[in-house]
This record gives C-alpha cells, structure tokens and sequence, in this order.
C-alpha cells in the first residue's frame, strides 16, 4: 500500500468512534490482509500499542495477518446453510483444492499451494434463502451443492482433474 | 468524631460487618477473615469479574441471584452468602474447568483442594510447548497492570474464545517490554518466567525479550533495566534519586520502585 | 437524481419534496428490479443491466429503478411494473431472459403474464397511502397471496416499493413527516412519552420498554451523550436488519433523528455489521441525503436541534451484540464484556451515557408518531405490541421474511405462511433466537410467538431468526452447531464460558460419534447449568439453550446415538 492510500485511509475517519475497526477493515479490504508493516504504521499513527492493535485483528474473525490467495472464497456457516448442507460445500471445496480442515487459532482459513484459492469461513452473510450459499471475491452464489462446486471453480480459473469430480458426485446426497 | 467515608453495615453468611460504602464485597469478606476463592481480583485494578471463583449468593426479600463479589459494591444492609449448597455446586464445576486448563499449576491443585475438587471430569489441556508452562488461567491481570499501571504495553490478549493466549504481538520480543517484572509478581498462578542472564533479563514467558540490566558502579550487581531507570532519572524529583544513593542495590531497586509506583500500584518491581 | 435543491428549512418544503417523489413513482411507466442482497445473487443485476440496455437504446420513456425486497426471497428475482393509473404488478422468478418481454409488454401499457405474481391497487405506508389505479382484473391481488396475506407490513411498509438510494420516494411515502413534525411542534418529552405509551419493546431481543429506555438517559447525568443503532445482526439465520437497511435506509435514519432528539444528544452512531456492504453502502448514501436536505447536521429546520449520524463497522464478532462489548468495539477495544452495573445508560462509550436500540426498535418510531401510540397498541398482544420481522428459513417451503403482528403462532408462521416443510416433508421443530435460543418441538407451535412465550418454551426472541428443521435434520447435531458456533464467538475472557463451552463441545462431538455415554448426558447437564448460571455476559449464560431444549424435547434422539454406540 502507496503512502497515498494508507493517509486516504486514515483521513476519512474524523472521530475516534470507530475509528481504529474502520481504518483495519478498510487495510483488510484493500490488501485482502492486514501486512505487518501496516499494522505497526497505524500503531504510531494513532498512538496505540502494536499490543492492543494485535489483539484486535486476531480477536474479530474479519481480519487476517496472512496473505491469501488470489481469489477467496468464503464459505457461509450460518443456521439455514447448515441444516442445508454447509459442510458438505466445505468438505468438497476441501477436498478439491487439497486443503485441510485444521484451523490453529481459531480461525479457519487456508490457502491453496498454487497460490490460486483461500477458503474461509464465516458465520453468517444474511443471505439464508438462498442457503447454502459461499462467496468468491465478493460474488454470492447461492443454493451451491457440491456439484455445482467445480463448475464455480473453473471460472476463476480453476483446472481440476475429473477424478475429485466424480468422487465427490457419488457421496453427495 | 473525624471525616471518613461512610460506614455501613453488611451481612455475610448472617454475621453483620462494617464496611466503607463502595468498597467490594470481596475486600469486605478477605479483611474479615472470610475465605472466598478468587483469581482475577488485584486491588490498585478495577474489578475485572473474569474469573467467576467469587461467586456468591446475594439476598434480597428472601430471593437469591449469583453474583461475582469483586464486583458487587457494600451497600447498607447488603446481604450475601458465601457457602450455599448452589454456590459449592457452581464453584466445584468452576474448580474442575480451571484444573483441565492449567494441568501443571500447583497453586490451582491446592486451591481447588482446599474446596474438596482434586480431579476434573474434563479432558486436561495439552501443554508441551506452553511458553506459560500449562499455568496460566486467562486472568488478565498481566496484561492489565502492563497496560494500565506500568504503560508498557507490552503484551496483550491474543485470539479468542478457547484459543485466546497472553503474549507479545507476533509472539516476538517486544521492545516495548520495561522488563519491570511487575507481571510475574501479580500472576496468581506463577505462570509466568523471567532469568536474569549476567547483564540481560530475558523474559522467558514473552517470547524471549531481552531486556539490558543497568550494572551497579560500586558492587556490579545488575539490579534493575537499564531504560528503566533512564526513565526514572528522568523524573524531576532529583532528591529521589540522591536519597536512594546510600542504598546496596538490591534495597535500591525495591526502593525505587516502592516510590514511584506506591501512588498508583501496590506491588514492587520484580528482581532476581 | 434528487429534484429539490438545498437543504428543507420548512414543513412547505417538506411537501415540495414529496411531490416530486410522487412523481417518480407514479408519472411514468416504471420497472422497479428487487435488488437486495439476495436479488443481487440469484442474477437481479444481470437482469438490471440488460432493462437498462433495451430502454436506453430504444430511447424508451420507462423509470428503471432498483427497489429493495418485498421478502419473498423463494421468488426471487422480483420486478415491479407500474403502469401510470393501473395496479402496481409484482412479476416473481423473473430472469434476465425475461427483460425484453417486460419492455415489450409495458410500452403497449400491459405486463408479462407469465411472470405475474400478484397486483397491488393501492399501498399502506402507514405514513401515507399510495394509489396506484384500478384494472388488470385478471391477476390475483396481493392479497390473495397466501405468503403475503397473513402478514402485516409495519416495519416493511416500503421494502421493495421505493428505491431505497432516493430520499425522493422515502418522503413522498409519508417519510420524515414525523422527525419534522417532532422538532418543529413537540418538545422531547412528549415524544418519549408517546414511545411509553405505545408500549414498544426493544427489538434486540431482551424487548426492554424503548421508551424507558430513552427516558433513562435522558435524564442520565452528563451533558455529552451517545444513541447508538445496533445493526450487528449476528445472529445466524437473521437477516431481517440487513433487509430493513438495504431497502429503506432512511426509516432507520428518521427513527434514529427522532431519538436523538428525544434522548438529547447530537451524536448518533449505527453500529454495523462489516459482513453487509450493501447495507453500509446504502446508509452511507442514504445520510449524505438526509445531510443535503439538512435533516442530519446543524441546527436542523432551524430549530436548533443538531445531529449527526456516523457509521461505525465491526470486524465479525457474535459476541459484540451484547451491549458492553459493542461499546467496547466503538472506543476500538476488542469485544470483551465487562459486568453490569453500571449499564450503557450511565456509563457507555467512551464513559458518557448511552443509548442502544436495534435497527427494527428505531423502524417502528416514525410510524408511532405518525399514526399514535393507541393505533400501534392495537397491533399485536397486550404487552407484545406492534409487529416483528421474523427471517424464516431452514427447510421450509416458503424462504422469506416474514412480518406478523406479535403473539402470532408459530403455526400460523411456519404452516400458512411458510407453507409448511420445504418437499413436502415434515416439519419436526424450530430453532428461534439464534445461539441464545433453542428449538421448540411441533407439538408446541401453537405457541404465540411474543417474549414471554418464547422463553416459557425455553427459547427466546433474539433478534427474529427462525430456522426450521425437518423430519431429516438431527437435533444432536443441531445442539453441536450451535455450541460449536457459541464457543467460537466466546470472548474467552470468563471461564465457563470459554473452558465451559469448549468441554461442552468435546461431550457433544464425542456423543455424534457414536461414543458417548450415560454419563456423558448427565456432565452436559451438569455443565450447561454452570455455564448458564455463572458466565459473564448474555453469550455464556444463554449459549447452553440449544443444549438443554434438545436434551428436554429430543432426548431420544441423544439416546439412540448413545444405545448404537455401546
């Protein structure tokens, strides 16, 4: 991030009410993590301990301290994905891209080797008619069954063999 | 007769005491002798309610609700209760969480024992690589007088939830560490480690921060960080520094950091 | 896009605007795409996109506007054609394949009858109603829908209506009538008194009396004082405040100005969800507005009431719904509850006195004032009054967002409304409240749904998810998702909650297994009692609910899990 759009950043918050989420979940949106250096230039920017600002991003669940992959994807966890097949989606998505299901903090987010793809979880995105639903760079998909999982995939790139196709079509309900 | 704070009177497990209005409940029970567990409560803090072994019955109109006593403030004709079948019931459960949590602490074997808890219902935490050594119980305090007495910052809460750990950021050393060892001295459960190495303190627990110790001119004894005491020549009071000149080190030290800290913070800079 | 310049110094200019908002929405032929979040994911955008390119190049004389969500989300994308002089036409299920016989049709003054839903005549904003004409007697009405006939529409009096980015079309419904009329002829104490006495309840879930509440801090001592908007809807399953914000903002702006005014303070703050970027868009929006018309900022009509209205994001966290915390999360703090007393009324952000009400709590204030206290307690149950939006989801039939007057049955919401199981196949429970609730059987759904029944049941209200769970969905495991969910979202500052939970769901994946014990139900017992009786804030003491109603009303289903594995 250029000087430019880190004093943006900072500048469109006049008032302390907010102000420190809102300059890391602009910091998170722009870079897609929030990079060390970043964290400790708001540190002196805003005269608080690199402490307290590392507290936070690893207290709310919308900030990462690892860079991800190109595109994200975000598997919605919520009431109505669950009881309509969340786990599943995440277990294909797993599976597809050879990721693990192991979260060390807390947080689950990983990334593929390639670079290509992060998945994530998250609690809820308010979209629970269309359930499940994932996200990927922001487009929403909705009433996703683990069929229709490669299908999303190839269009942001993904070249998957038709191996972990056909295995996951067979256990899908 | 001279000004003082107002005096009420309290009922404890039906005996009646006098206490200063405001005061906690908790500090009413201790002076009087009467035991009730607790873990986060550190008098120059404000009551942090985190630790919930201080749970007691409060009474009123003959209805009873649980209520943490480091945070219930004394009031004419409070009322509380501090041994009921529910509040030992609650408290044991409490005992049994906190032995599974921090496996390797004997201050909390003891405590639980001392209420009749020695084993836990509950799978022990896995603690082998633990720079807190499987003691540490999430209280706060070291992160609370780091942050609010001493101004260092230094470390924080990390995580969430049952993930939450205390340590410096990135788990790196810190070089806003003072090194004051003020941490270590209010940790109710010794979780926390610090060596002094010849002309280094390293603070074990925060991810190895080493911190200069300033050397002694007259025995070249170490005796307190160097930035430190930078800081506290600093402070314009100059008949501080020239009165603690008689002292040996070791007596300096517990001097100094009696004088500078005794205002606003009870315990004494950690040394040795 | 706004027709009024400057900013609105008199009630005569208030009705200048709302001329020029009627116009808009009823002058000229008009198609009105659904776009909230959920229009926008199943391809409402798409769909936009290619009306637009077959009106402007045809030079067509058609409004093309985006709209918020009527609610029934199952017929998604939705459009609205509005014919000058005839029935608004609700057209569901509509696809971007569609958008040429749409044009076709309204240019020859008609609608695609393939696509027809339903028609609306004549609309009730309750602020005002709307006319819309006589004819096309063949579609169905509204009314006639059974979804929507059972509802009744307070709080979404303009979801899917107006174009929630045009404060234009918000005050040619009535809207900021009442925030005008309180500033300009009525001193703060008889707005919360008419608040008292229409006996609302907080919509956040606790339903504390909003008029007390408001009292309270307005008689807190300190001259600073914050009213805050709670828009961190987290529960799961609950998107009725992201639909309320995306398709009419500026009701929640007008019930947010009048409560300001009431409580006296110029600081007001909507803390938001950052999981809802439309919905923060849209109130970023939705404030520049109202601060154009000089309805937020300085000396407001000239009264010399000020306020201004901030955004304030979260970073995903359950936990900061509860009061403490959420303040904590404002002044930049993680989100660790601290005891109460003192409460946000004393001692809120940044110490000054504060008030907090959910987005729904504030919708219902400009409404109120308009039509009285004694017209809103005609709506609902005595000490229920007024309606709630519930977000009605699961495996049911009819997905959507569902507003009913309070003390409606569970039965009549999950059977009529939602048309019963989604398939065909039976309704076995619902899961209201979110975490903090728990799952009510079907044989207790003629439960009126209001705060006391709720929780009798041994659920609650919480922010208005109902989650429905069918004859296929096992309630174990449902108890283990959300304890699961609870022990993630802990703060991890007390220990039965954070230690509590976490052992609670090693029990539960242990019992999912297949390799639990008898013993193992009486330690989640024992477990769930101490972690509701002894944990800090709202998130420990109500986390075990979904633990302890499947345990009172499924035991068998724990039961059977354990017989197979032994």
């Amino acid at each position: 991030m250029n000087d430019t759009t880190f004093h943006e950043i900072i500048s469109r918050y006049h008032s302390p009410s907010g102000r420190t989420l809102g300059i890391l979940r602009d910091i998170q949106i722009q870079e897609g993590y929030i990079p060390r250096e970043l964290l400790n230039r708001v540190s002196v920017e805003l005269n608080e301990p690199v402490s307290r600002l590392y507290s936070l991003v690893t207290f709310y669940s919308f900030f990462s301290l690892h860079p991800v992959g190109e595109h994200m994807i975000t598997v919605c966890m919520g009431t109505p994905c669950h009881v309509r097949g969340a786990e599943k989606i995440l277990e294909t998505l797993q599976s597809l891209l050879q990721l693990s299901g192991e979260s060390k903090d807390g947080k689950y987010s990983q990334t593929t080797q390639d670079n290509m793809f992060t998945v994530e979880i998250a609690r809820c995105f308010g979209a629970c008619s269309m359930a499940p639903v994932l996200h990927v760079d922001g487009d929403l998909y909705g009433y996703v069954t683990p069929e229709k999982i490669p299908d999303i995939l190839s269009r942001y790139g993904w070249k998957g063999t038709g191996i972990s196709q056909s295995e996951n079509r067979s256990d899908a309900r | 007769m001279t000004e003082g704070p107002k005096m009420v009177t309290v009922t404890i497990n039906k005996s009646q005491y006098r206490a200063e209005e405001g005061e906690t409940m908790l500090s009413v029970a201790m002076r009087n002798g009467i035991d009730i567990p607790h873990l986060c409560y550190e008098e120059s803090l404000d009551p942090y309610g985190a630790c919930r072994l201080c749970m007691v019955d409060h009474v009123t109109c003959g209805k009873r609700t649980m209520m943490t006593a480091c945070t219930m403030r004394a009031k004419e004709g409070l009322e509380i209760m501090t041994d009921t079948p529910e509040i030992v019931k609650y408290r044991s459960t409490l005992f049994e969480l906190y032995l599974s949590q921090a496996p390797k602490s004997d201050v909390i074997k003891k405590m639980a024992a001392r209420y009749g808890v020695t084993k836990t219902r509950f799978l022990k935490k896995i603690v082998h690589d633990d720079p807190l050594g499987g003691k540490c119980i999430l209280c706060g305090l070291c992160v609370r007088v780091c942050d609010e007495i001493m101004g260092g910052s230094a470390i924080g809460f990390i995580n969430r939830g049952p993930s939450t750990v205390v340590n410096t950021p990135f788990f790196d050393e810190n070089p806003a560490c003072l090194g004051c060892g003020t941490c270590a001295k209010v940790c109710p459960t010794h979780a926390i480690e610090i060596e002094d190495q010849g002309d280094t303190r390293v603070m074990k627990s925060w991810s190895g921060t080493r911190i200069k110790l300033q050397e002694c001119p007259d025995c070249g004894q170490y005796f307190v960080p160097k930035a430190m005491l930078e800081e506290i020549q600093s402070i314009p009071d100059p008949g501080i520094i020239d009165e603690l000149k008689t002292l040996c080190p070791a007596c300096r030290a517990k001097e100094i950091a009696k004088s500078v800290f005794k205002s606003t913070f009870q315990g004494s800079v950690y040394h040795g | 896009m706004t027709g009024f310049v400057g900013p609105i110094e008199t009630p005569e200019d208030l009705s200048k605007v709302r001329e020029i908002g009627l116009s808009k929405l009823l002058n000229r032929p008009r198609i009105a795409v659904g776009l909230s979040t959920c229009g926008i994911a199943v391809g409402g955008e798409r769909l936009f996109a290619r009306l637009k390119e077959i009106i402007s190049s045809g030079g067509y004389n058609i409004a093309l506007v985006r709209v918020g969500c009527i609610g029934f989300c199952k017929e998604e994308p939705i459009v609205n054609i509005t014919i000058p002089g005839k029935p608004l036409v609700i057209l569901h299920q509509v696809s971007e394949n569609d958008a040429e016989a749409i044009v076709n049709a309204v240019l020859k003054g008609g609608v695609p009858d393939e696509k027809v839903l339903c028609k609306v005549s004549s609309w009730d904003h309750i602020t005002r109603t709307i006319i819309y004409g006589t004819g096309f007697e063949q579609i169905p009405d509204y009314h006639d829908i059974p979804f929507f006939s059972r509802q009744t529409k307070v709080i979404l009096r303009d979801a899917g209506f107006i174009n929630p980015e045009d404060i234009d079309e918000y005050i040619a419904v009535g809207g900021y009538q009442a925030f005008v009329s309180a500033v300009s002829s009525r001193t703060p104490e008889e707005v919360i008194d008419i608040v008292k006495q229409s006996d609302l309840r907080g919509r956040g879930g606790a339903g504390f009396p909003a008029g007390l509440k408001w009292e309270i801090t307005r008689e807190a001592k300190g001259h600073l004082k914050y009213i805050v908007c709670n828009a961190d809807e987290g529960d799961p399953g609950a998107y009725m405040n992201r639909n309320e914000m995306e398709s009419d903002p500026h009701m929640l702006i007008e019930g947010l100005l009048i409560g300001a005014y009431a409580i006296g303070t110029s600081d007001a703050l909507i803390y938001i969800r950052a999981e809802y970027p439309l919905a923060i868009e849209r109130l970023r929006k939705a404030i520049d507005q109202a601060r154009e018309y000089g309805l937020v900022g300085e000396n407001i009509l000239g009264t010399g009431f000020s306020c201004d209205i901030q955004l304030a994001t979260g970073a995903g966290a359950f936990v900061c719904g509860e009061s403490t915390a959420l303040a904590a999360s404002i002044e930049g703090k993680t989100g660790r509850p601290r005891p109460r007393p003192p409460r946000l009324t004393d001692k809120g952000i940044w110490g000054r006195p504060t008030d907090l009400n959910n987005v729904e709590t504030f919708c219902n204030v400009p409404v109120i004032l308009t039509r009285g206290a004694e017209w809103y307690r005609g709506i609902g149950a005595k000490g229920n009054t007024g309606t709630k939006v519930f977000s009605l989801v699961g495996k049911v039939e009819n997905v959507g967002m569902v507003e009913v007057p309070l003390g409606t049955t569970l039965d009549t919401i999950v059977s009529e409304i939602g048309n019963g199981g989604a398939g065909g196949k039976s309704v076995k429970a619902v899961q209201t409240g979110g975490p903090s609730g728990g799952c009510i059987p079907a044989r207790l759904f003629d439960t009126p749904v209001d705060f006391e029944h709720l929780n009798e049941a041994g659920s609650m209200m919480g922010s208005g998810g109902i989650v429905v769970m069918d004859e296929d969905t096992n309630m174990v495991d449902i108890a283990r998702y959300f304890i699961n969910f609870a022990t993630s979202e802990s703060c991890g500052k007390c220990v039965p909650c954070r230690e509590g939970l976490k052992h609670t769901l090693l029990i539960l994946n242990k019992v999912m297994a297949g390799k639990g014990t008898a013993a193992d139900l009486e330690m989640l017992e024992s477990l769930s009692d101490t972690i509701q009786a002894t944990s800090l804030c709202g998130l420990g003491q109500t986390a075990p609910n979904p633990v302890l109603t499947t345990l009172k009303y499924f035991r068998e289903e724990y039961e059977a899990l354990i017989s197979e594995g032994t």
